[in-house]
């Protein structure tokens, strides 16, 4: 059956993390949260009015996402009314998955509560460590109490429960190994790991730059991601994808939409869609994306149609990330030396796909680089 | 109006760079109302972007001024503005040929520099009258009475003679119109006599084929005439004749002591090549004006397009090029690393460089250029010479006798605090030095026997550099001379890369090969595999570098709106790729083909 996703961009923060890059503001208040609300259900509408697939039995919705900024910082009513306006509006298939993100220090008992009876049947929290000084260093809200907390508590409400950790300056080996058995141990069944990366206009980039933070060496971070894979799997938690870790079942269906190239609707400032060959993107800045709305315009600062070589781009890097890997027939001729790579452990050849290993996640970059250029 | 040659002067301009040569020529058109406001613009005269960017004139540009004096009497200015670098020695001369006056410019605050001396001499060597020019005297740092005194040093001028102005605010330039006018004499001819004209510059004009630029000495050429050309005997109709504005005016005809253009209708400027002597074909002058010579190639590298797909356009864009460029030659040539291209011949490295920087821009090509080489002659063991070109085409060592490379006089006009620096360099590069003579109390004239290869590899870049930008270099080629030299061979995971084969001497051989590997090692991005760089002579390998692959690089999030940031960075490495080149596995940037320029000995 055709499915579609759904991802709803929240962008309000408690607080502005340093390596962060996304569309997100720490400044609002509830009427402002109210206002973006009013905003999302009228960009659905527009997106109904312009796309009647949406609302087509055939085609009904499978995963809907809740990511920011931070979800959790929506006040349970006001998440209720985006939901019911948005996914309660669609056709859905019996096993929505329904995961929203959450900050330790605002997953609270009675925000568990709310967001079981609005349908939220996934957790995605936003640990990143279990390291007084590691979250100092991230500019992080939380301290480890509080996010041992939150954990113990999403484990005890929700039966999916995934858990973010960055792979970043101050990270020692032992201790990440720890806190990922910890989490485990709580119940954690899904763990996405994120090697930190620098973007450019961040509080992070300009402490690297005058070097108060040090980012680890290469050979460190390899070290730690490799050995975190390895834990992992030996808890049961098998990498299906670069960042992604899961016990068998247990795998963000949503994500998983995205590297599979199914297509997804975005609401939101800051969102993207991908809908055939049309790539969509909103306005970045909340009162943009509002200004559009107002004018009942769609709040789009991008429309792309996908040419095929782009598109023959998208899907191979997208497979590339995955588990499952790139069919042989879809690699342009001659763009790896695939006995080499074999030999040098970064890939396998199985199934007739090529399957990075854990090195060659870590080189993925040079690897879609020497693919995109015979594509 | 009939030419009247006593109220007729014709001039050129000759300064350093940057001393405000174009902006002049700008002012005296200004002033002399050849242009008007409107087709103002700066360095008008050099047409090419290129040469407005680099604030340097490659092509000769005449331009044919009425002027009217405040006494009301009307004069032909005729301004020449020639090319000014080393590499284009011969053009200049020629445009200087066709003068009877020179200005020679001077910057108020940098005062005599090196160029103005060489171009001092090569005025006084064609007999013209100097007019001594001090610009941008409204500069605060004008240092005026510095200036006077070095010219007085220089060409011995009375201080009256010098005149001052400011080509940007337009000060002076009528003082400077009546010295033109005073000094410069008259150009001498016969109209009667048998047609001679001097061919100071060409250009292809793609309506009318070639067109002369000429200096008419004796007699008149007019519109419909058959002309012929002296080195060649071709003969052609005179299908438009005039003289220049800042476009071309036709004329009835051309006479003695004009300056003007003549379109042949030649399919291309080789037949009308500069120094050259145009004629009537029926009744033809005895001799051609003294000084031709042929410019021939001293210079050579391969040309290649990134894309192989641009081979036909490069074909195309040479082809173009030469029609304009008679000095400009290639043939085709194929290397294992870089596939089809070819190997060009230029006048030196400013010539080179403006060749592929023309073909990038004007024709949109992507270029790699190997790294610039001489033509050496090659005795083999049977006794028969071959010439050879490309390195990478020397025949095997085992069957050569011995190799002779092309060596040069040098000469070098330096401050006598760089004396010794100068010496040094030139001797690193297998310099010997000839004669050493003090100009002034100030200047020494050195002059060495330089190999022309260790010549265009970076000695001009290096001289520049220990003299502070002082020294000017002139150089001729003498002879070819056998020495001890090897092919030293780069090899890229086992690869030979052919087109960073050079001949090198056997001394030398061991560190250039070493410190080649080191920049090859900071030029090659790290891949997904180790890269293996080697350098060897033959069999023996000198040296070797590893280019370690990277250990970590990759883009750990990849959701929604990711997926197109790290599509549309993927598609624009792409594009950046374009200027690398694949040798086996490994990728290498176009810098690393020129790197060999760039080793410091």
């Amino acid at each position: 059956m055709r499915t579609f996703g759904l991802y709803v961009h929240v962008p309000f923060c408690g607080s502005i993390c340093s390596y962060c890059h996304f569309a997100r503001t720490a400044e609002h208040d509830a009427a402002r949260r109210d206002v973006y609300v009013a905003g999302v259900l009228r960009e659905f509408e527009l997106r109904r009015q312009a796309c009647p697939a949406l609302g087509s039995a055939r085609r009904p919705l499978a995963t809907a996402y809740l990511g920011g900024g931070t979800p959790s910082q929506l006040e349970p009513d006001l998440l209720a009314r985006l939901l019911a306006g948005t996914v309660g509006r669609c056709e859905r298939t019996a096993d929505l998955e329904l995961t929203a993100e959450a900050n330790p220090e605002t997953f609270t008992p009675g925000l568990a509560q709310a967001w079981l009876a609005a349908g939220i049947n996934r957790v995605s929290l936003g640990v990143q460590s279990l390291d007084a000084g590691v979250l100092r260093r991230l500019g992080r809200a939380c301290d480890p109490t509080t996010a041992r907390r939150a954990l113990a508590l999403a484990c005890a409400s929700f039966t999916r429960v995934s858990a973010d950790w960055i792979l970043g300056p101050g990270v020692r080996l032992d201790a990440l190994l720890a806190e990922l058995d910890e989490a485990v141990a709580l119940g954690v069944g899904h763990v996405s790991l994120y090697i930190l990366e620098v973007h450019a206009g961040t509080q992070l980039a300009a402490r690297v730059a005058d070097g108060s933070v040090t980012l680890p060496s290469d050979e460190h971070v390899r070290g730690a991601y490799l050995a975190a894979a390895r834990r992992l799997a030996d808890r049961g938690l098998v990498q299906y994808e670069v960042a992604n870790f899961a016990r068998p079942g247990a795998e963000s269906r949503h994500n998983r939409g995205y590297w599979r190239r199914q297509p997804w609707l975005g609401l939101g400032p800051g969102a993207h869609g991908a809908w055939g060959r049309w790539r969509r993107a909103n306005h970045d800045d909340l009162s943009a994306w509002l200004a559009d709305l107002d004018a009942g315009r769609l709040p789009e600062g991008a429309v792309e149609e996908l040419r095929p070589a782009s598109r023959r781009l998208e899907r191979v890097v997208l497979a590339l990330r995955t588990r499952e890997g790139v069919p042989l027939s879809w690699l342009p001729s001659g763009a790896l030396d695939l006995d080499r790579g074999e030999q040098e452990g970064l890939w396998r050849r199985e199934a007739g796909c090529l399957r990075l290993t854990g090195d060659g996640f870590l080189q993925l970059d040079t690897i879609e680089e020497a693919l995109a250029r015979r594509l | 109006m009939a030419f009247d040659r006593e109220r007729a002067r014709n001039f050129c301009i000759i300064a350093h760079i940057d001393h405000g040569k174009s902006t002049l020529a700008d002012r005296l058109l200004e002033v002399t109302g050849t242009l008007t406001g409107k087709d103002m613009q700066e360095q008008v005269l050099d047409s090419m972007d290129l040469e407005r960017e680099r604030g340097i004139t490659i092509k000769s540009h005449p331009v044919r001024m009425d002027y009217r004096d405040p006494a009301g009497q009307q004069w032909v200015l005729n301004l020449i503005d020639t090319p000014g670098h080393v590499d284009f020695h011969y053009e200049v001369s020629r445009s200087l040929a066709a003068c009877e006056g020179a200005l020679l410019v001077v910057d108020a605050v940098q005062g005599v520099q090196a160029q103005t001396i060489n171009n001092l001499y090569l005025a006084v060597e064609h007999d013209l009258t100097i007019i001594p020019v001090i610009n941008k005297i409204d500069l605060a740092a004008a240092r005026v009475d510095y200036v006077t005194e070095q010219f007085i040093d220089l060409i011995g001028c009375d201080p009256s003679e010098i005149v001052k102005v400011s080509a940007k605010s337009g000060q002076g330039i009528e003082e400077l119109l009546k010295a033109i006018v005073d000094r410069v004499p008259p150009p001498k001819g016969d109209p009667g006599a048998p047609a001679q004209a001097l061919i100071f510059d060409s250009m292809f004009d793609s309506y009318v084929g070639a067109v002369a630029y000429v200096r008419m000495f004796n007699g008149t050429i007019a519109k419909g005439q058959k002309i012929r050309v002296f080195s060649n005997e071709r003969q052609f109709d005179v299908g438009d004749i005039g003289w220049f504005r800042l476009a071309r005016i036709s004329q009835k005809g051309l006479t003695a002591g004009e300056v003007g253009y003549i379109a042949t209708g030649a399919k291309d400027v080789r037949h009308v090549r500069v120094g050259d002597t145009v004629t009537l074909a029926e009744t033809p002058c005895s001799a051609p004006w003294p000084g031709y010579a042929e410019a021939k190639p001293m210079v050579f590298s391969g040309l290649y397009p990134t894309e192989n797909d641009q081979y036909n356009e490069l074909l195309d864009a040479l082809q173009k090029l030469q029609l304009n460029d008679a000095s400009l030659t290639w043939e085709k040539e194929t290397s294992a690393a870089l596939g089809f291209g070819f190997r060009c011949g230029f006048l030196g490295l400013l010539h080179l460089e403006i060749v592929q920087e023309r073909l990038e821009r004007e024709y949109g090509l992507n270029l790699i250029a190997t790294l610039p080489n001489v033509e050496y002659e090659v005795l083999l063991r049977d006794g028969t010479v071959q010439l050879c070109e490309n390195p990478a085409l020397l025949p095997d060592p085992k069957i050569i006798a011995e190799i002779r490379e092309p060596i040069v006089r040098a000469s070098v006009i330096t401050p006598k605090e760089f004396v010794g620096a100068v010496i040094q360099i030139s001797l690193e590069r297998r310099g010997v030095q000839t004669k050493m003579e003090y100009l002034d109390v100030e200047r020494v004239n050195l002059v060495f026997d330089l190999p022309l290869n260790e010549l265009v590899v970076d000695y001009y870049d290096k001289l520049k550099s220990v003299t502070r930008g002082y020294a000017s270099l002139d150089y001729e080629y003498v002879r070819h001379r056998a020495d001890d030299l090897v092919r030293l061979d780069l090899k890229i995971n086992g690869d030979d890369v052919d087109a960073l084969t050079c001949i090198v001497h056997k001394d030398n051989a061991y560190s250039w090969g070493l410190k080649l590997c080191q920049k090859l090692k900071e030029l090659i991005p790290r891949q997904m595999f180790a890269v293996a760089i080697q350098a060897a002579v033959g069999s023996r390998v000198l040296a070797r570098t590893t280019v370690q692959p990277f250990r970590k690089n990759v883009t750990a999030k990849c959701y929604g709106g990711d997926i197109t940031r790290k599509r549309k960075l993927l598609e624009k490495q792409k594009e950046g790729k374009k200027r690398m080149k694949q040798v086996g596995s490994v990728e290498i940037p176009q810098e690393a083909f020129l790197a060999v320029l760039k080793v410091e000995r």
